[in-house]
C-alpha cells in the first residue's frame, strides 16, 4: 500500500481515538476532580459567587452541551482560557514547550548515540568483564533516584565548583545554553543505565541468530557483522523505543525544570490536575494523544524504511 | 565517524559554554525571588500573595502601610490624605493626588500615558465588581458599597455590562475627588483601599488589550512591565515618569535604632531594576541566595540547621559572609477548629481536655523548628487586642489536667467517646501534623481518625458542616483584630468564614459593637476581652503563630520581612560597593 495512503489511513484514527479520550477526560472530570469554584475562589468563596462562576464557565449546562464543546475543542485546537491563570493555553503551551525541548532535545539525542555505541560495544564484548561491569554500571545509574542525581550536581557542580549555573533560563540561542548545560547532563545520565540495557538486550537478541552464524562463517569481521547487519536488524525495536519517546519530549522534564527553575510544560499538568483547571488538563491530555498517534504513524513507515519485508496495510 | 563528531561537538558546547559567567553592572538591581508561578497581573484576580506582589510594583491604590511603622499604619499613596469621613462613618470622600500618571503605552493616544484621576479608581471598583470578570477579590466589597452590589446583579444576565451606569455609592464627584458611600459602617474598608484589588487601572488599556490586559501591566506605579511574560523571570525597569515620592522622615524606634531613616527623604524607587525569579524548590533558592545571586530569603525549612545555631541565632558562617538575620512575627494563626454543629463539641470540658493535651512546643519543634509562637488565642502579635503577658490556663501540655477535664466531661479515660475525625488538607506536613495530633490526644484516651482532603474537598467538607474537626490557619487579610475575631462570630457560620460555627451569644454582642469601632482604646479594650473569651471558651485548639526568619545580604538596605509585601521594592536599596567586595568572597 502507498506510503501516504497508510499514514493518511492511520491518521483518521485520529477522530475515534479524541472522541473516546473526550469521554474520559469528562466523565473523570465531574466524577473526581474537586470543585473548581472552589479552587479559584479560595477562602473567600461563598454560594452565590460559586453559582456565578459555575455559570460563567458553563458547568451548569447539561453535560451533554458540555461534552460536545470538550469535542469541538479538541478537533479545533481551541482550548480556551486556563481556569487558574486566565491565560490563553496555546500561548501557554507555546511558551512552554521551547524551554522544555531546549532541555530535552539534545539531552535525548546525545543520550541516544551514547547509549547505541556503548551498547554496541558491550554486545562486541558480550560475556566478558568489560560488559559485566558496564550491566553493573547501567543498573547502579538505574538505582539512583533521579532527585539525588539533581540535588548532587546542583550542589557540588553548580555551586562548589561553579561549574554551571546554579538555575535560570535566559530566552534564545545561545543565551539558554549556560542554564540548560547541567540539566542536560543529568537527563543524559538518567537515561545511559535503562536505554544501554534495552538497546543491548536486542541487539544480543540478534547476535545469536542464524545469520550471524553465517556472516561469521563467511569471514566478516565482528565490526562488519554488528553494525552492517546486526544494527540494521535490531532498529525495528530501537525506533519503536525511541521515536514513540519523541512526542512526550516536549513534556519536558517536571523535576529538572523545577529545580532549575526552567519555564517548561513540566510542571504544567501536575498543577493543572492540583488546580481542577479542567481546560489545560484537556489540552494537555487532547495533544498527547495526538502526538502519540501520529509519532505511531511516523515509526510504522520507518519500519518499512529500515527492514523492505515490512508491508504496510 | 560523522556521528562521533557531532557528539564531541555538542558535549564540548555544552561544558564549554555551561560554565559560569558574571556580569558587572553599574545599576541598582534587586534580585528577589518567589516561590510559586505568577499567573497574571490583572488586579483583580491578583488573589494570591506572589501575585499581588508583583501587581504592587506597577499598579497603586488610595492608600498603603507606612513601611517604617509598627503596627501597621495606613497612610495616602495616591491619595492626597487620609479621607473626610462622616459623623456616622459611612461616607468617605478622598482627594486623589494631582499630576500622577500613568506608564506609557500604545494604548493611549500618541502612547503617552494620561493624567490619573478620580474616575479611574470608579472604573477599577466596577472592574471588581463585574460579574463577567468573575473577580476573586469581590468578597472584599460584597455588601459594603451602596449600590454596588445591586449593578453587580443587574448585569448578570446581560450580555455586556453597562459600565456607565451610576453607582450610588461609588461616585467621582469632579476630577479629583472621589466619594464612597457604605451600605454599613465598616472602619475595616480603609484597609479594603490598600489592598492591590483597588489600584487604579486605565480603561484605555483594558478596552485596548482585552482578555490580554493581564499580560500588559500599565499602572501609576514606581516601576514597569511593559509585557508579562509567563517565563521564570520578570525583570522590571524604574518608572521614569514616576511622580515624586519621598523615603519617609519617621519610622518607629526599633527601626530608627537599625538606622533605617538614612535614606529619609531620597526620591522613590532606590534601585534601576527589579529582577524577580520563580523557583519553586528550596535548594537552589538557597544555593543562589548564598552565592549572591538573591538578595534575601526565607530561611528554607531543611536549612534551618546549618544557618541558625540551637539559640536561633545566626550561624557563625553566615555572620562571616555579612548576611544578616531578621524575625518578624506574622500576622496568622494555625488551629484545630471543632465543628460546633456536633453536640459532642458542645461539651467545653471535652475542648478543654483535648486543648490541654495537645503539645504545642513539640509541635513547635517538628514542624517549624522550634521558631513560631505558641498562640494563646486568635489575634496574633503586632495587632491591637493581643496581650503579650497573657498566657491561656487551657494550654498543653498538662496530662493530668487534660485528663481531669476528661472525667469531668463525662468521658474518663476517653470511655465512651466516640472516634473523632481530624480533616486536614493531602500535603505530606499536613498529613504528618494530623499523625502528631492523633498521638497527642491518644495520651488521654482521646481516639482520632484522620482524613486527608485535596484543598477544595475540605472546603467543601467544612461548608458542609460535616467535618467534625480540621486543621488550618488563617492569615491576615488587614492588620485589624476584625479580620480574626470574625472567625468566631455566629452570623458568619458556614458557608461564612466561621468554619468551627461557634455560636457565642454573648461573643457576638460583643463583635457586632467593635466591628462598627473606629480605631480607639475603648475598640482595643473590646478586642481584648474577646480574645479573653475566644480563650477561655476553647473554641478551637490553638495552635502557633508563624515568624519569618529571613536573611539577608549586607548590601540590601531598608529590608524588613513584613505580611504586606505589596509596594515594598520602592524602599529597598542595594550599596553597590558593598555588594562588589561582598560578592567576590561568596
Amino acid at each position: 500500500m502507498n506510503i501516504y495512503v497508510y499514514a493518511f489511513r492511520r491518521i483518521l484514527y485520529v477522530i475515534p481515538v479524541l472522541l473516546g479520550v473526550c469521554l474520559i477526560i469528562f466523565v473523570l472530570f465531574n466524577l473526581v476532580s474537586p470543585d473548581p469554584t472552589l479552587m479559584m475562589l479560595g477562602k473567600h468563596a461563598n454560594l452565590k459567587q460559586m453559582q456565578e462562576l459555575r455559570h460563567e464557565l458553563g458547568l451548569d449546562r447539561s453535560y451533554f452541551i458540555q461534552y460536545l464543546d470538550i469535542v469541538k475543542s479538541a478537533f479545533t485546537f481551541d482550548f480556551g482560557r486556563s481556569w487558574s491563570t486566565k491565560q490563553e493555553i496555546i500561548e501557554m503551551i507555546k511558551n512552554g514547550a521551547g524551554p522544555s525541548l531546549t532541555v530535552t532535545v539534545p539531552a535525548f539525542l546525545v543520550a541516544l548515540i551514547i547509549s547505541l555505541i556503548v551498547a554496541l560495544f558491550v554486545a562486541f564484548y558480550r560475556g566478558s568483564w568489560f560488559d559485566r561491569i558496564a550491566v553493573l554500571i547501567c543498573v547502579a545509574l538505574m538505582s539512583i533516584p533521579s532527585l539525588a542525581y539533581i540535588l548532587f550536581a546542583q550542589k557540588i557542580l553548580a555551586y562548589d565548583l561553579g561549574l554551571f549555573e546554579i538555575s535560570g533560563y535566559e530566552q534564545g540561542f545561545p543565551n539558554f545554553i549556560p542554564y540548560v548545560a547541567l540539566p542536560c547532563i543529568i537527563w543524559i545520565v538518567l537515561s545511559i543505565g535503562p536505554d544501554v540495557r534495552f538497546y543491548r538486550t536486542v541487539i544480543l537478541d540478534e547476535v545469536y541468530m542464524d545469520y550471524v552464524r553465517t556472516a561469521r562463517a563467511k569471514g566478516l569481521s565482528e565490526t562488519v557483522i554488528l553494525f552492517k547487519h546486526v544494527l540494521k536488524n535490531a532498529m525495528i525495536p530501537i525506533i519503536t523505543w525511541v521515536v514513540i519517546a519523541i512526542p512526550f519530549l516536549i513534556l519536558g522534564a517536571l523535576l529538572l525544570e523545577s529545580f532549575f527553575g526552567i519555564p517548561g510544560l513540566g510542571g504544567i499538568t501536575l498543577n493543572a490536575i492540583n488546580s481542577a483547571d479542567f481546560p489545560v488538563v484537556r489540552a494537555m491530555t487532547v495533544l498527547s494523544a495526538v502526538a502519540y498517534i501520529v509519532f505511531s504513524v511516523i515509526t510504522d513507515v520507518l519500519y518499512t524504511l529500515v527492514d523492505p519485508r515490512v508491508r504496510l496495510k | 565517524m560523522k556521528l562521533a563528531l557531532i557528539f564531541l561537538a555538542t558535549m564540548g558546547l555544552l561544558l564549554n559554554v555551561g560554565c559560569t559567567k558574571k556580569v558587572d553592572s553599574s545599576e541598582k538591581v534587586l534580585n528577589l525571588v518567589v516561590t510559586a508561578k505568577i499567573k497574571g497581573l490583572d488586579p483583580i484576580y491578583a488573589d494570591d500573595r506572589y501575585s499581588s506582589n508583583e501587581v504592587a510594583r506597577v499598579y497603586e491604590g488610595l492608600l498603603e502601610y507606612h513601611y517604617l511603622k509598627r503596627p501597621y499604619t495606613l497612610v495616602p499613596n495616591l491619595a492626597e490624605s487620609l479621607p473626610e469621613v462622616s459623623a456616622d462613618g459611612f461616607t468617605y470622600t478622598f482627594k486623589i493626588k494631582q499630576g500622577v500618571f500613568f506608564h506609557d503605552d500604545q494604548a493611549f493616544p500618541g502612547g503617552k500615558g494620561r493624567e490619573l484621576t478620580a474616575e479611574d479608581f470608579v472604573y477599577s471598583i466596577k472592574r471588581l465588581a463585574d460579574p463577567k470578570l468573575q473577580s476573586t477579590g469581590w468578597w472584599l466589597l460584597d455588601g459594603k458599597i451602596k449600590g454596588l452590589n445591586e449593578w453587580r446583579d443587574s448585569n448578570v444576565s446581560k450580555a455586556a455590562v453597562d459600565y456607565s451606569e451610576a453607582i450610588e455609592g461609588l461616585q467621582a464627584v469632579d476630577k479629583y475627588t472621589l466619594r464612597f458611600v457604605l451600605k454599613k459602617n465598616f472602619p475595616q474598608f480603609l484597609y479594603s483601599l490598600a489592598m492591590t484589588f483597588t489600584v487604579a487601572v486605565p480603561k484605555e488599556v483594558v478596552e485596548f488589550y482585552g482578555k490580554e490586559f493581564l499580560n500588559h501591566p500599565v499602572g501609576t506605579g514606581p516601576f514597569i512591565l511593559p509585557i508579562f511574560e509567563q517565563s521564570n523571570k520578570i525583570t522590571y525597569t524604574k518608572n521614569p515618569k514616576f511622580r515624586t515620592k519621598l523615603f519617609p522622615s519617621d519610622a518607629s524606634d526599633e527601626y530608627k535604632k537599625l538606622g533605617y531613616l538614612d535614606d529619609a527623604g531620597k526620591t522613590l524607587p532606590l534601585v534601576d531594576k527589579v529582577v524577580v525569579t520563580v523557583l519553586e524548590e528550596d535548594q537552589p533558592r538557597w544555593l543562589n541566595f548564598q552565592k549572591g545571586n538573591l538578595d534575601y530569603i526565607a530561611i528554607p525549612k531543611d536549612n534551618f540547621a546549618s544557618a541558625l545555631t540551637p539559640s536561633r541565632t545566626l550561624s557563625d558562617d553566615l555572620a562571616k559572609k555579612g548576611i544578616q538575620l531578621m524575625i518578624e512575627p506574622s500576622l496568622d494563626v494555625t488551629y484545630t477548629a471543632f465543628n460546633h454543629e456536633n453536640p459532642l463539641f458542645k461539651n467545653i470540658k471535652l475542648r478543654r481536655a483535648m486543648s490541654l493535651a495537645y503539645d504545642v512546643n513539640k509541635s513547635n519543634e517538628l514542624f517549624y523548628n522550634g521558631t513560631a509562637l505558641p498562640a494563646q488565642s486568635v489575634i496574633p502579635p503586632g495587632i491591637a487586642g493581643y496581650r503579650h503577658d497573657y498566657l491561656s490556663p487551657w494550654r498543653g501540655l498538662n496530662l493530668e489536667k487534660a485528663k481531669q477535664q476528661l472525667t469531668e466531661a463525662g468521658y474518663p479515660n476517653g470511655k465512651g467517646l466516640p472516634e473523632i475525625t481530624y480533616d486536614c488538607p493531602s500535603s505530606t506536613v499536613s498529613r504528618q501534623m494530623g499523625e502528631h495530633f492523633k498521638s497527642q490526644m491518644e495520651q488521654i484516651g482521646v481516639r482520632i481518625k484522620v482524613v486527608q482532603n485535596p484543598w477544595p474537598d475540605l472546603q467543601k467538607k467544612i461548608n458542609n458542616k460535616t467535618v467534625q474537626t480540621y486543621g488550618i490557619a488563617w492569615g491576615a487579610d488587614y492588620p485589624d483584630a476584625e479580620n480574626f475575631l470574625q472567625l468566631l462570630y455566629g452570623p458568619n457560620k458556614t458557608p461564612g468564614a466561621n468554619g468551627s460555627n461557634y455560636d457565642n451569644p454573648v461573643f457576638n454582642e460583643m463583635f457586632a459593637k467593635a466591628a462598627i469601632m473606629q480605631d480607639s482604646p475603648e475598640r482595643t479594650a473590646l478586642y481584648e476581652k474577646l480574645n479573653l473569651m475566644a480563650s477561655d471558651e476553647v473554641p478551637w485548639i490553638y495552635g502557633v503563630h508563624r515568624q519569618s526568619y529571613v536573611l539577608h545580604h549586607s548590601w540590601l538596605k531598608n529590608y524588613i520581612p513584613t505580611d504586606f509585601e505589596s509596594g515594598q521594592a520602592q524602599y529597598l536599596n542595594v550599596d553597590l560597593a558593598m555588594k562588589k567586595a561582598v560578592s567576590a568572597k561568596l
